[in-house]
This record gives structure tokens, C-alpha cells and sequence, in this order.
């Protein structure tokens, strides 16, 4: 404490800490509850995990998605064309709540990768048999939002080999045209290899 | 309570150094008396470490640090009811359903393990021993106590006749039970009319023990004695589920009314039944600290609330959260309770602040296990609309499959730790 000296700009510091005090008293200063989307949010953990941060192996974190492709999938679930027995009530009462803010709200979490960790062999598989996928989820499996692409780096694995299978039988959203290519793609690749493909995205940092 | 395990007491509970440093517990450390933890600051006390108060804690905590909160909650263990009739089936240990309270302690909930005894509406604050904790604003999460002298032989014959519904030594003993009954014995299941926790818990665990007993003991039967006209719950998935199961005998409207371990025999309404092994779920009623507080309403049972900010509508200024619940549209299950607590976590920590409390509605997320591998699921989703809870839909798995299961899995690991970690 000696070696500080009150700078202008720590003594501007200090004061709007003071007035930060005194804002608190009066009108409660800005914290997790004024953030937007934050308590339309606080069901969802129970599933997803805190800041949409799922710990486990089946189900997706969503933390740190794209706004818009989160927004599709509320819909496409609400709508009955992405088909879920447990998302489509929810994604109703997000409708009901405001899916805008909702979204906006795991968008801007930071996406924590999954602490599922897969065998190195599956792994090593898994990213020799990624070409393909590369061409519209990229590189490092980041997306591309533009084109409501998600990322997959560091999902969840069961969740990732899920949904392959779902593509694969043309069960998540049948008919969606936007779907078509990576229906077709999946139908290609035996089942033993989605898993590695699973393990080698949700390894990806 | 002697000096020596007080202090012991307290470095267990959470309660310690920085208390006693602030002068809080200075001249009171043998024993709870008087304000034994004066109030700094705004604080929240939570009764009860469920499901419900266990989250409504930590939520507290995260949505308003300043905002000080103790929980009193006599056992040291969280051992989570969802999953445990896994544990009657031998497919999970008890253990994998037992955890700590590290959790909540890392975010600057005080635990004291002690039960509440009473409740002062008037003075704010909740008896503990010889003392009292002073709240600003007060969660009771109580789970449920079993009517026990609604069955006649029950109460004196709680050692023999088991409820299990309470998840920890009876969960254990139950299955050790069922472990050693001979092939070709009979187990009989008595389930209570609704309302009571957990709608379709008595229908996963005639799926589980069904098939343990087809598995282990193909020659035993299992009686299941429903107080229930019919399933209450997931009725057309059990009913599919149970065509693999030729040793279920179901009976709907049979009410137990009596027990009697000397003879081995339960009594219905009409009839008597013989059993190996008999397990009677109870019919239930709020916690006991409810009942005392006067928070239960006309019916002695459960306890009503504002649907927005769960305070009580007999007394303000205490929110009751959980199975101890009535009058919402909601089953009295843990996805329940949890979303409960974090909703009454944002009430609290806003009328705290002098602000509107959000209007927010809970949803149930709830899977059932049907067999060792696969399971089934309800969802209910719900909004506010005129300031009620109301349904907006629910939504059941088409059949059971593995993939359930696993999202059932799944689940268990996010809400635990959402509630605890």
C-alpha cells in the first residue's frame, strides 16, 4: 500500500467505486441478473450445464454457438421439424420467453470444452476420416455462422455421434433442404466411424 | 453438545473463523444461543439441502455475492432420489448417488448441519438448538414426511416395512432385501394416492425390481398394490415396457390400509395379500418444520404459493419451495424443485435489491429407467400468464430406447452439478 500514490485515474477509480457502492444501495448496480437473457436462461442448466456448459457426455453444451443457428434450432424444435420429445416443449417455452435474448445469452457465454475425453486411437481416426466435414464446418471444426453452420470443436460426443446417427437414418429436421448434403454425406460412413469422428471433433480445442 | 465437538461443529459446517472473527460467535462458542451468528448485512437462510435448497443456496450466491446466505440442513450427504431405484436393481451403488456440500461452500454458502426447529414469521428468524439465525428473507425446501398412521402397523414396524423413498440406508437395506428373497418369492409394492414425490417413481421401480427379479429370480412375482385407479404417470410407456415383464401383477385401486410383518401380510381395502418382501411408499405431506411453521394450508399436507416468487401465501417474507408444493400445475419432482430454487433464488435476491421479481416459469425434465439399458421421458414446459404457472405443453418420448438412457445419464451429471457443484 505505501508505493501507491492517488494517480487522477485512481482517484477516478476510487470514486466510481464509491458511487458503484452507492448506485448498489440505491438501484442495485448492473450484476448476472441484468444481463441479458441471463434469468430466462436459469432453467436450461439443469440439462445443459452452467452458462449452457453441459459436463456430460450426452448433452450438447451451448455455450459460445452462433445467435442464429441457436434461434433455428428453438424454432425448428417448436415447430416439430427438428424432432425431440424433451426440446420441443422447451423450445416452446423459450419462444414464449424470448428466444432473442436467450440465444444472445449462450452465445456470449465462453464455450468451455468438454471434459469427456476420448481414446487417442479414436481420435487419430476420427481426424483422418474429417476431410469432408472440414469442407463446411472448417479446419477446427469452428463453423460458420454465416450459413448457420455450428461449431463442433470440443461438443460433446455422445451428443455429436447422436446427432450423426440422426442425419444418417434422416431423423433430425427430415426435409430440411438445408440438410441435404450432410444427410447424404453421413449415409456414406459406416456407423463405427461416427463415433470416431465424435471422439476427434470433441477433442478439438 | 460439548465445547470440543462445537468447534469441531463449526470448522465441519463452514461456520468458523470468519464468524468468529467478526465477533459473531465470540462469546457464544459452546453452544447455539441467543443470535448465535448476528446479521452483517442482508442475509437469506435456507432450510433444507435438496433438490430445491441446495440450489436456491448457491444461486443466491452467484446472482448477489453481498448477499449472505446459511443453510441448515441436518445431513452431512446430498444422496440424490433419481437414479436410486437403480440402486434396488443392482445396476448402480448408492455411492454413485451420494455428495458432499464442498460445492456449495466454494461459493460462500454457510452449512450448518442441524435441523431447524421453528420457524418466528414475526421476528425473522429460525430456531436452531438454544439459538436462532435472524433472516431478510427465508427458503423452505422441507421435501415431504410420510403419514405413517395412515397405515395401520406402519409406524411401529418401521424397521421391517420399508418406504425407500427417502434415497440412503433404506435404499440399501431395500435391496439387500430383495437381493436374498428366495426364487419363487413373492415381492409386494404399495404405492399412495397422488399427490406424493415423484409421480412415475413407483412405476420405474416396479420396471427396475421386475427386471432384477427376471433376471436373478425367474420365479418370483412382484405385486404391485396402486391406492391409484390406474398408472398415474408415463401410463402408456410403462404399460409397453412391462410387456417384457410376465411378473408384474398389477392392481389399480388397491389401497393398502394395513401391514403386519408377524404375518407377512398387507391388507387392502378388500383384501389380503401375502409377501417376501414388501416395500410400502407412504402417503406424504410437506416436511415437518412446514407443518409447525403453519406454512401447509387447509389440508394439513402441502403448502400453497405465489407462483412467481414462491413466498408463501400464509406468510410473507418465507418462500417454500420442492415436493412441499401445491397448487401449481408441476409434479412434485427434483427438475422441479431445482428450477424452483433458482427462480426463487432471482425473487429473493431481487426483492432484496428493491426490484421487480422476474416472472419466470419452471420446466420438468424427467426420465424414467425401464430396464438395465433403456428408459422413457416427460417433458413439461410451462409459462406465467396472469400471474399463474401454467402448462404449455408436455411431451413423452415415443418408446423406450438405449439413446434415452443415455440422455437420462446426461442429465444426472448437468443437474447434479447444477445444484451442488
Amino acid at each position: 500500500m505505501s508505493a501507491m500514490r492517488f494517480t487522477p485515474r485512481l482517484t477516478a477509480l476510487a470514486a466510481a467505486l464509491v458511487l458503484g457502492a452507492w448506485a448498489g444501495h440505491a438501484a442495485h448496480a448492473a450484476g448476472p441478473l441484468d444481463e441479458r437473457g441471463a434469468l430466462k436462461s436459469v432453467t436450461c442448466a439443469a440439462c445443459h450445464g452452467q452458462a449452457g456448459n453441459s459436463r456430460s457426455s450426452a448433452m450438447p453444451i451451448i455455450a459460445g454457438q452462433d445467435a442464429a443457428y441457436l434461434k433455428k434450432q428453438i424454432e425448428d424444435y417448436a415447430a416439430g421439424k427438428r424432432l425431440s420429445a424433451e426440446m420441443e416443449p422447451y423450445a416452446k417455452q423459450v419462444l414464449n420467453l424470448g428466444v432473442d435474448d436467450v440465444a444472445a445469452y449462450f452465445a456470449s457465454r465462453r464455450r468451455e470444452p468438454t471434459p469427456i475425453a476420448s481414446p487417442a486411437d479414436a481420435v487419430a481416426r476420427g481426424r483422418s476420416a474429417a476431410a469432408q466435414c472440414a469442407i463446411c464446418h472448417g479446419p477446427q471444426g469452428q463453423g460458420d455462422a454465416a450459413k448457420l453452420i455450428p461449431s463442433l470443436a470440443g461438443q460433446a460426443p455422445g451428443y455429436l455421434r447422436e446427432q450423426m446417427l440422426l442425419f444418417k437414418q434422416d431423423r433430425r429436421s427430415p426435409g430440411d433442404p438445408a440438410l441435404t448434403a450432410v444427410k447424404a454425406l453421413l449415409k456414406t460412413i459406416p456407423d463405427e466411424t461416427l463415433g470416431d469422428l465424435a471422439a476427434y471433433y470433441s477433442s478439438l480445442r | 453438545m460439548s465445547a470440543v465437538s462445537r468447534r469441531g461443529f463449526l470448522r465441519a459446517s463452514g461456520l468458523g473463523l470468519g464468524v468468529l472473527a467478526s465477533g459473531g460467535l465470540a462469546g457464544c462458542a459452546t453452544s447455539m444461543k441467543g443470535d448465535f451468528a448476528p446479521k452483517a448485512g442482508p442475509r437469506v437462510v435456507v432450510i433444507g439441502g435438496g433438490w430445491g435448497g441446495a440450489t436456491a443456496a448457491k444461486y443466491v450466491r452467484l446472482l448477489d455475492p453481498k448477499v449472505e446466505v446459511i443453510l441448515v440442513e441436518p445431513n452431512r450427504e446430498f444422496i440424490s432420489c433419481p437414479f436410486s431405484n437403480l440402486v434396488l436393481a443392482g445396476v448402480r451403488t448408492i455411492d454413485s448417488l451420494t455428495m458432499g456440500y464442498d460445492g456449495l461452500r466454494k461459493h460462500g454458502v454457510r452449512i450448518i448441519h442441524e435441523s431447524a426447529i421453528a420457524i418466528e414469521p414475526d421476528q425473522k428468524r429460525v430456531r436452531l438448538g438454544e439459538g436462532y439465525l435472524q433472516y431478510d428473507r427465508l427458503v423452505v425446501s422441507p421435501g415431504v414426511d410420510f403419514q405413517l398412521e395412515q397405515i395401520e402397523g406402519l409406524a411401529q414396524n418401521q424397521d421391517k416395512v420399508l418406504h425407500a423413498w427417502k434415497a440412503g440406508p433404506q435404499t440399501v437395506q431395500l435391496a439387500q432385501q430383495i437381493a436374498a428373497m428366495p426364487d419363487g418369492g413373492v415381492f409386494v409394492l404399495s404405492i399412495p394416492l397422488a399427490a406424493y414425490r415423484c409421480p412415475p417413481g413407483p412405476y420405474e421401480r416396479t420396471s427396475m425390481v421386475a427386471w432384477y427379479l427376471k433376471t436373478n429370480k425367474p420365479r418370483s412375482k412382484l405385486i404391485v398394490l396402486d391406492a391409484n385407479p390406474n398408472i398415474i404417470s408415463k401410463a402408456a410407456l410403462f404399460r409397453a415396457a412391462w410387456q417384457a415383464y410376465p411378473n408384474i401383477d398389477y392392481r389399480g385401486a388397491s389401497r393398502v390400509v394395513g401391514v403386519d410383518p408377524g404375518n407377512k401380510e398387507v391388507r387392502t381395502e378388500f383384501d389380503k395379500v401375502r409377501y417376501d418382501v414388501v416395500n410400502v411408499i407412504p402417503p406424504q405431506r410437506a416436511g415437518a418444520i412446514a407443518v409447525q411453521a403453519d406454512l401447509v394450508g387447509g389440508d394439513k399436507r402441502w403448502c400453497e404459493v405465489n407462483h412467481v416468487t414462491y413466498e408463501s401465501v400464509k406468510h410473507p417474507g418465507i418462500h417454500v419451495i420442492g415436493d412441499a408444493t401445491i397448487g401449481l400445475p408441476v409434479p412434485k419432482s427434483g427438475n422441479i424443485a431445482n428450477a424452483m430454487g433458482k427462480i426463487t433464488a432471482a425473487s429473493v435476491v431481487s426483492l432484496i435489491n428493491g426490484k421487480e421479481p422476474p416472472a419466470i416459469a419452471p420446466g420438468n425434465t424427467c426420465y424414467s429407467w425401464v430396464s438395465d439399458r433403456e428408459a422413457i421421458a416427460v417433458v413439461n414446459a410451462y409459462k406465467i400468464e396472469n400471474g399463474k404457472v401454467v402448462q404449455i405443453e408436455q411431451k413423452l418420448t415415443p418408446a423406450q430406447s438405449p439413446l434415452v438412457a443415455q440422455r437420462a445419464i446426461g442429465w444426472t451429471q448437468s443437474i447434479w452439478a447444477d445444484v451442488l457443484a
